[in-house]
């Protein structure tokens, strides 16, 4: 399953990132993840939110450039060289990860992992065959 | 549609008019304008030496300055009853620089006007939204008057009130957009943001712009956004206003009105009269003008002149785009470049929008450059290797192109400042400047 993600163009100035959030909150979007990924002058911003469509339309609106696009979470065991072990299946099968963050969900023990990869269908069949958590969209809207 | 015969004479018909009304002009300074006669009187000149075109070049030039040491009337050739009208050009330091026209001054700018809006395609069926500042400058009352001398239906709408602008554009049905290039742009990018796709729900089909430089890009970028024919006109309020040059629908550079001006290019640091197709300053001397006549005047634009024939059939000497003014090259650690040079390369980049500003400052001894550009396509997020590949782009493209080594900063859209008439586009934070 593939979660959808707002990335966000960002300057690196005083009270970017507030009006960002503060667009989301001001619509009642719950922002579930944020990672910032900058330079000493911009930025791009990656979230996930629980309503992605809505959000890229209040952001449009308020005049950022963002873009929808989909990612993988999954939800790594609790052992160790669990992560290892997704990479190395990845690797295997000749995907390459883009970037990664991890994000933590509320009533949830363990963060989940999202990540970007050049071949977003296989590598989520190959990480399905390999027993592995992949969380789906209405896990994130937390419904 | 050719307005006036008087477009397509020969150059010999030219040369003798042209001849004729100098002498007159020259008269005309010298007995009326005392700052002229005791100009040629230092050069060692009458009014008589002055017969031939080849004589123009023994006249002194007059620059801006002359204007603001004779301000406000210092350099009127009539009396005050018989200007009819005063414009002044914004000084952006110090007192304006005042112009004035009598009756016939005015008839002949409308017919001006008439010839270049007649050359940009527009007829006594189209409808004119002149979207210049209605006021002390020129640009508004010129298109105004020569436009509804064609017949066609003037709004005379002014810049600014951008929303109103487009709703007035749709519910009249204005056909022919007047305006500066920058403030074109920015009317585009309103439009879309009020929902109205200026190509589909707009009828604009001519676009007139002037008021300020633009490129080759910007006409594309302009042509793109409205779906209109984008055609480019000169002049400034010392001339006569608008009404000195414009484009026909060929695009082979501006037509001069030569009945009225005498164009010259020189070498701006020699003062050296180059030959056609050398790019140099223009210097013009206007000729049928009462109350503000002006010798040889350095209009500190960069152009050259072309004699060749134009398929549109009109005979008069061509300049082509203006691509710098003497007083805003810059020079950066030694090498020259244009504003315009820059906005250039910009413009050919994707994933930019079309506003941008320079910034110029010193570090240590050195000249620094920065360039703010705005990011307009949201493809570039998929990662951050391709938005630091865009800025490295244009970075390497001005360097390639221009030489310079430039810092370029990427922002969010619509955070550089737009600007209803003239865009100031550069700023040089360097001393003395
Ligand atoms: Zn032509």
């Amino acid at each position: 399953m593939l979660i959808k993600q707002l990335s966000v163009f960002i300057e690196n100035k005083k009270g970017t990132l507030a009006n960002l959030t503060g667009a989301l909150v001001k619509n009642n979007l719950d922002i579930r993840a944020i990672a910032v990924f900058d330079t000493n002058e911009f930025g791009i911003v990656r979230l996930v939110v629980d309503n992605p469509d809505k959000a890229l339309e209040v952001l449009k609106k308020e005049g950022f450039i963002a873009k929808l696009s989909r990612v993988i979470a999954i939800e790594p065991e609790d052992a160790p060289g669990s992560l290892n072990k997704i990479f190395n299946i990845l690797s295997e099968h000749d995907i390459n990860i883009d970037y990664i963050y991890s994000f933590v969900m509320r009533l949830h023990e363990l963060p989940y992992i999202a990540f970007k990869v050049d071949k977003l269908e296989k590598a989520v069949e190959i990480l399905t065959a390999n027993g592995i958590n992949v969380v789906n969209s209405e896990e994130i809207r937390g419904k | 549609m050719i307005w006036s015969k008087d477009e397509t004479l020969s150059r010999d018909q030219f040369t003798k008019i042209q001849e004729k009304r100098l002498s007159e002009t020259v008269h005309s300074a010298y007995h009326n304008v005392p700052h002229y006669k005791s100009k040629l009187q230092e050069a060692g000149l009458e009014p008589s030496d002055i017969r031939t075109l080849d004589d123009l070049a023994k006249l002194p030039f007059t620059v801006k300055d002359d204007l603001r040491a004779n301000y406000p009337f210092g350099l009127f050739a009539v009396p005050q009853k018989d200007v009819v009208r005063y414009h002044a050009s914004s000084g952006t330091t110090g007192k304006p620089t005042v112009v004035g026209y009598t009756k016939n001054d005015i008839t002949t700018w409308t017919e001006l006007i008439a010839r270049m809006v007649t050359m940009a395609g527009v007829t006594a069926h189209d409808i004119a939204q002149v979207s210049f500042g209605y006021g002390l400058f020129t640009g508004a009352f010129g298109l105004h008057q020569g436009l509804e001398h064609v017949g066609a239906a003037v709004i005379p709408m002014s810049s600014g009130n951008t929303e109103k602008q487009i709703m007035i554009m749709k519910d009249f049905g204005t056909t022919a957009l007047i305006g500066t290039p920058s403030y074109g742009l920015h009317m585009a990018e309103v439009a879309r943001e009020m929902g109205i796709d200026p190509k589909k729900d707009l009828k604009v089909r001519l676009g007139l712009f002037g008021g300020e430089g633009s490129t080759e890009a910007m006409r594309r970028e302009l042509n793109d956004a409205w779906g209109l024919f984008a055609t480019e006109n000169y002049g400034m309020s010392e001339l006569i206003g608008p009404g000195v040059s414009g484009e026909c629908q060929c695009l082979n550079g501006m037509h001069i009105f030569e009945d009225h001006f005498i164009p010259e290019i020189i070498n701006p640091d020699t003062g050296k009269v180059l030959g056609p197709g050398e790019s140099g300053e223009l210097i013009i001397t206007p000729i049928t003008k009462e109350a503000l006549p002006l010798l040889r005047y350095r209009t500190k634009d960069i152009t050259s002149l072309h004699y060749e024939k134009c398929e549109c059939g009109r005979t008069t000497v061509r300049m082509a785009k203006i691509h710098g003014r003497t007083d805003d090259m810059l020079i950066l650690g030694g090498v020259n470049v244009f504003p315009s040079q820059i906005e250039e390369v910009l413009f050919n980049i994707e994933g930019i929008g079309p506003h941008y500003q320079i910034k110029v400052y010193k570090k240590g001894y050195l000249d620094r450059i920065e360039i703010d550009v705005e990011l307009i396509d949201e493809d570039f997020l998929d990662s951050f290797t391709l938005l630091e590949n865009l800025n490295q782009t244009i970075r390497g493209k001005l360097r390639t192109v221009l030489g310079i080594d430039a810092k370029v900063n990427l922002h969010e859209p619509r955070t550089l400042a737009r600007s209803e008439g003239k865009a100031k586009r550069v700023i040089d934070l360097r001393e003395g400047k």
